[in-house]
């Protein structure tokens, strides 16, 4: 379980976030939904630890996060796979040393089972024959499925998506999105999905907060979200997608 | 109006040395965490091959150019001044003295902050603003371990050697260039060279490695690792970078003379 409490965070004297609490309980699919530049990745970040808030406090499982050092985070990190906005894949690296980077770098396991994880994440992506590729030649799609691997072969408890749709045709955002639906059912994985598409929200999340000029001006189950009366939900859910 | 524009300007001279300043606290503890990431060392060890060999093997070309051409035009100018108070045999000395306490180290490290400075002031702001380096902290792995600790490593091991072969070709070029322009034997030159090298005039110059690695390395990678805004920004960070290390690479060369060679 992934917990913010009263979170507040400053760049300079521009205010991000203010007095931000939610909750991502185990095996739920969590969206935070929110206009551009609101702050929405800043909050996956809070919950890997990779800033720290200005206020307030990061729980993950119990444990408090927010004055954690580097060296303790990696553990608490390991707990939670992170797919990137650009995939942050190592582009010079075939697609599956960039699977199995991570396993030998952090884990001590035998090149078997690395061998083993990474045929099991090329499958499950629908990756076979582009395991010597480099990501530069793949479709975004395709290198979004990489990125979604990576995160997966630690065999983590939450995995963090950052506009995991973002960018991508038609076809390949469904796609990614019957990969995510798949995770909970499959690998009883939860999920938190940052976006800023409204359908993506409405068709994998269990719960959603909307994110609103840095604060939560909505946390419930998705359903509900019909229901909400709050002017910027009720234009949201009139225009789909957000480019406020 | 004076007033307020005095104002303003002292405003923002607060804000820029501000700003400055935790730069700097910023920049130190970088490098306490590069070097505090030593004793990873055996578990980057290929990655410090990697890196020795781009930038030790690799940059062989470069410093053997820089190293030959300055030592043929230093024989040629010496020469000629030598020769007006009819001290030409005296070329040997001053050309070893000038080029292994001086110019052979401070041309390698001008030469290594443009090649391996810029190599990595722009392969790690790329990754910083491709969110690579991001990705390495959420996955668990120390990016500075990984990444700025086999730079620093490779650097302090492959300087040493690379200040070697550049006295040794810029003393062989301006031995060429005495036989074939200044019509000075070899063996003229030569005597005059190795005969009164004291330890000192090796000390000054390859004292110089170790220190033009750590600064050239920290530098470039403290300026990538820092690199914001896209493709601009990445230019931006690898320019500053290699800027500053070949500038306090030209500090530390001065120091470094004054400091042996008055303790000496």
């Amino acid at each position: 379980m992934i917990e913010l409490r009263k979170v507040g965070l400053k760049y300079g004297d521009k205010e991000i976030l203010n007095n931000v609490s939610l909750t991502v309980q185990d095996n739920t699919i969590k969206a935070i939904l929110g206009p551009s530049g609101v702050g929405k990745s800043t909050i996956l970040k809070l919950m890997l630890g990779l800033i720290k808030p200005n206020n307030g406090q990061v729980l993950v499982d119990g444990t408090d996060i927010t004055n954690m050092n580097e060296t303790s985070l990696y553990k608490i990190r390991r707990k939670m796979g992170m797919v990137f906005q650009g995939n942050a894949l190592f582009d010079s690296l075939t697609i599956s040393q960039n699977l199995g980077f991570f396993l030998r770098e952090n884990m001590k396991l035998p090149e078997e089972e690395i061998s083993r994880r990474v045929a099991e994440q090329i499958q499950f992506a629908g990756l076979e024959g582009y395991e010597e590729q480099l990501p530069e030649s793949l479709s975004g799609g395709m290198r979004r499925r990489v990125a979604i691997g990576r995160a997966l072969i630690f065999k983590p408890h939450m995995i963090l998506f950052d506009e995991p749709t973002a960018g991508l045709d038609p076809v390949s955002s469904k796609k990614i999105l019957s990969l995510i639906s798949s995770l909970r059912h499959n690998n009883n994985l939860g999920a938190v999905i940052v976006t800023h598409i409204i359908d993506d929200v409405f068709n994998v999340a269990d719960s959603v907060a909307v994110l609103y000029q840095g604060e939560i001006i909505f946390d419930d189950v998705t359903e509900k979200l019909h229901n909400a009366t709050h002017p910027f939900i009720r234009s949201i859910l009139s225009d789909k997608i957000l480019e406020l | 109006m004076p007033v307020m524009f005095i104002r303003s300007l002292g405003k923002k001279l607060v804000l820029q040395l501000k700003a400055f300043f935790l730069t700097m606290q910023e920049f130190f503890l970088f490098s306490v965490r590069a070097f505090m990431s030593f004793p990873k060392i055996i578990r980057y060890w290929r990655d410090v091959l990697d890196q020795a060999t781009i930038c030790g093997t690799d940059s062989i070309p470069i410093v053997l150019v820089s190293a030959i051409s300055i030592g043929a035009l230093l024989a040629i100018e010496v020469g000629n001044l030598l020769e007006d108070f009819g001290a030409k045999t005296m070329l040997g000395r001053s050309t070893a003295l000038t080029v292994i306490r001086e110019l052979g180290p401070l041309l390698m490290g001008l030469m290594l902050s443009a090649r391996f400075g810029s190599r990595n002031g722009a392969e790690l702001g790329a990754m910083q603003i491709s969110e690579q380096i991001d990705a390495l902290r959420a996955f668990g792995t120390d990016p500075i371990a990984k990444l700025v600790m086999p730079r620093l490593v490779a650097a302090l091991i492959m300087f040493l050697p690379l200040t070697a072969l550049s006295d040794f070709a810029g003393l062989q070029s301006a031995s060429y260039m005495a036989e074939h322009y200044h019509r000075i034997d070899p063996g003229i030159f030569w005597n005059a060279v190795y005969p009164r090298l004291v330890a000192k005039d090796f000390v000054v110059g390859f004292l110089k490695a170790p220190v033009f690695a750590v600064i050239i390395t920290l530098v470039s990678s403290f300026n990538g690792f820092s690199a914001r805004g896209g493709t601009a920004g990445v230019g931006r960070s690898t320019i500053k970078g290699i800027v500053v290390s070949s500038g306090l690479v030209l500090i530390a060369n001065f120091y470094v003379s004054k400091i042996v060679l008055e303790n000496m």
